[in-house]
């Protein structure tokens, strides 16, 4: 099934998040990435990720229109957008071999280390969801102990 | 600007809608509220004996009268009592207001004496929610809450009041108007209207297909004068009936699972179906793959959810339904060729006449079918029909014929047994001047009967009529049909004796158990001045028949 990208205007008020989500957990739709930030005008921007079929996100989209608190529900495809994630990854302690396939990896994905110290290294890596999965993946559980991302975030194209 | 408290501010409110009556049940978190109340002399409140029988009474009156129903609890249990009642009214659109004492604001999310998170609880089940934490806020809440219930789609908003808000002063102002930004298109497109009478003209075999959105509109009419235009016979929903009198030439009846087969067949064989303010229910379609094969289908609803969500949808037309028939039967008077329907009306009352349910019954126990016949040559056009769940309701829905829009009040899409006799009592304070007749099953009536001391106290005269057979009725029919008659927990015993039971409440109650005794004894309980109660011992056997068992094909019906 083909992601599917909604960007929400609401309103910023407490419950707005459940509001938006409970319709996708009633039909079991497991949501991928949801992240939220603050327009200027104090209204929230809230972009839901979610894998259906069009008929169903049709109907998602219907269904959110209805929803009180929202504004405005766009429909954005994945092509007419830049769309970024941020990654934060800590490795357990590594040894010299280890460390070195870290960096470079992190560093020919364009990310930077912030933090290293006794073996053991931070690094931040921004970009493209299918890359940082690819360098999460290549790294594996045997360097990563934990990961941190901050899902999604997208603008439209200008023009 | 005047300085009053929350409580105060809230009937300013109230009465700035113009409420005359709320439903409801006092409680600790609610008391500053009803202290506010007792000095308010323009709304009478109605004391319920549970909160479920507030909110079935408010949507009974909302439904009745086309405007806004209050029903008001404490917190805690109250409020959770209400939620039955919410869902109904918000599972049948119907635009019911629901207030609630709260536990104060800084007690918010302490498991405080009989806090409870209504905020969430009520999220699910209402149109729109509110709580509010600032008394400042409450008129325009007030306000928006009236506004959202009623517009567009009608359905049910709760406002949670917590008490620190009831008794804190502040400057009011009441907002004689309110900036609503969700406002629904009213007005259909010029382009899709073309369309449908494009389709319409061209139609042999149309069938309109019309639910409550219809009564909601106000569009009664209009399907009546489409109906005559375009020689198109009419089905309604369950919450349809009454839409068009249905002793009106093209009305079939109901559609669906206990609908009058010659809607169901109508439907299947038409070319056309033009569905309005219905919502293609599982109840209505039956298998949606076998449903109106050959027809292509028009859905005209304000609501852009329900196009497409259950059937495939050839032509959709979003918009309020008076005016989208408005503007076909101005495109239809422009059009010259019409009338070429004068086979299919033929066919259609060949159906209707061949397929007339039989209601001729004289036997002991007396049969519904003769119930429900019995009644209606008691009840005139003007008498409101509100039905329990079950059994009862379908006998009701398939046999009564309700003549005017509102003038049949049932849980359609909750199911809920219990709503009737409260929302009865709703619907009897809406509108007292007619006649209002509770059909309930003895199942049903246990569910709410507490209700008959309101009844008594507040002099609302409300007839319940008990088809009693002494079982879940449409359960053990599901039992005996498909479980092999395996009739498991379906049984209710000898008790209550109903009689004795309403002369407990002191309201008036009898029994008849001869097919005769029926309509005096019915207009005896009209004229007697108080709240009844008619217990009617029915064939325990019988079952509502013809049925579309769940998920089967709506023209192979069993008999």
């Amino acid at each position: 099934m083909k992601t599917r990208i909604f960007s929400v205007l609401c309103e910023n008020v407490p419950g707005v998040m459940m509001r938006i989500s409970r319709p996708f957990t009633r039909r079991q739709i497991n949501l991928d990435s949801i992240t939220v930030g603050i327009e200027p005008t104090g209204l929230a921007r809230i972009i839901l990720m979610f894998k259906e079929d069009d008929r169903m996100a049709e109907f998602m989209r219907r269904v959110l229109v209805r929803v009180e608190p929202i504004v405005s529900v766009e429909v954005i495809e994945p092509e007419r957008s830049i769309v970024r994630e941020v990654t934060l990854l800590k490795t357990k302690k590594l040894n010299k071999k280890q460390l070195l396939k870290m960096v470079q990896q992190i560093e020919r994905a364009g990310g930077r280390v912030l933090e290293s110290k006794n073996n053991m290294v931070i690094a931040e890596l921004s970009g493209e969801h299918d890359e940082i999965e690819r360098v999460i993946n290549a790294l594996g559980p045997k360097i990563l102990k934990e990961v941190a991302r901050s899902g999604q975030v997208l603008i439209s194209r200008v023009g | 600007m005047v300085k009053l408290t929350g409580s105060k501010a809230l009937f300013e409110a109230l009465k700035a809608e113009g409420v005359k009556h709320i439903f409801g049940i006092p409680g600790g978190a609610v008391i500053p509220i009803y202290d506010a109340l007792y000095d308010v002399h323009e709304i009478r409140h109605i004391l319920t004996r549970h909160e479920q029988g507030a909110a079935h009474a408010a949507d009974g009156y909302a439904r009745a009268l086309g405007k806004q129903g209050v029903c008001m609890t404490t917190s805690g249990p109250g409020a959770t009592n209400l939620t039955t009642g919410i869902l109904n009214a918000y599972m049948d659109s119907s635009p019911v207001v629901a207030i609630s004492g709260q536990v104060s604001t800084q007690s918010l999310g302490t498991d405080a004496f009989q806090e409870a998170d209504m905020l969430s609880v009520m999220l699910p089940i209402t149109k729109h929610n509110f709580i509010i934490h600032r008394a400042e806020e409450l008129p325009s809440v007030v306000k928006l809450a009236f506004k959202i219930a009623i517009t567009g789609r009608p359905g049910p908003v709760h406002i949670d009041v917590p008490k620190s808000v009831q008794v804190s002063k502040a400057d009011f102002k009441i907002p004689a108007k309110i900036k609503y930004e969700k406002s629904p298109k009213l007005e259909p497109e010029a382009g899709q209207i073309k369309k449908a009478v494009d389709m319409l003209t061209k139609a042999e075999q149309p069938v309109i297909y019309a639910g409550g959105g219809v009564i909601w509109s106000s569009a009664s009419a209009e399907v009546v004068k489409l109906a005559e235009m375009l020689g198109a016979p009419v089905t309604t929903s369950l919450l349809g009936k009454g839409l068009i009198p249905e002793d009106h030439p093209l009305a079939l009846g109901m559609l669906g699972m206990h609908g009058r087969m010659a809607a169901n067949l109508a439907v299947t064989e038409s070319d056309v179906l033009l569905a309005v303010g219905a919502r293609f229910s599982d109840r209505s379609t039956g298998d949606v793959s076998s449903f109106a094969p050959k027809a292509k289908i028009i859905h005209i609803d304000i609501d852009p959810v329900e196009i497409g969500k259950n059937v495939r949808v050839d032509l959709p037309i979003i918009g309020d339904a008076k005016r989208a028939l408005t503007a076909i039967i101005k495109g239809l008077r422009s059009h010259a060729r019409r009338g070429r329907t004068s086979k299919w009306i033929r066919r259609v009352k060949k159906l209707r006449k061949d397929l007339a349910p039989r209601m001729d019954y004289d036997e002991i126990p007396i049969k519904p079918q003769r119930v429900i016949k019995e009644i209606m040559s008691v009840l005139d056009e003007n008498a409101i029909i509100v039905t329990e769940v079950g059994q009862c309701q379908m006998w009701t829905a398939h046999f009564y014929m309700v003549r005017k829009p509102r003038h049949f009040i049932s849980s359609g899409g909750l199911g809920t047994m219990g709503f009737g006799f409260p929302a009865a009592m709703g619907v009897k304070v809406a509108r007292p001047k007619c006649d209002v007749v509770n059909i309930a099953g003895d199942g049903s009536f246990l569910m709410n009967s507490q209700e008959l001391a309101t009844v008594v106290e507040n002099k609302i005269n409300v007839v319940s009529c008990i088809f009693n057979n002494r079982y879940l009725g449409m359960v053990k029919q599901w039992q005996d049909m498909f479980f092999q008659k395996r009739r498991s927990a379906t049984c209710l015993g000898k008790v209550p004796n109903f009689v004795k039971l309403a002369e407990a409440y002191n309201a008036w109650g009898d029994r008849a158990t001869r097919p005769s005794e029926v309509a005096p004894k019915l207009r005896e309980a009209l004229r007697c001045g108080k709240p009844a109660v008619l217990d009617i011992p029915i064939d325990p056997d019988e079952h509502v028949l013809p049925m579309v068992p769940a998920g089967g094909r709506i023209d192979q019906m069993l008999t």
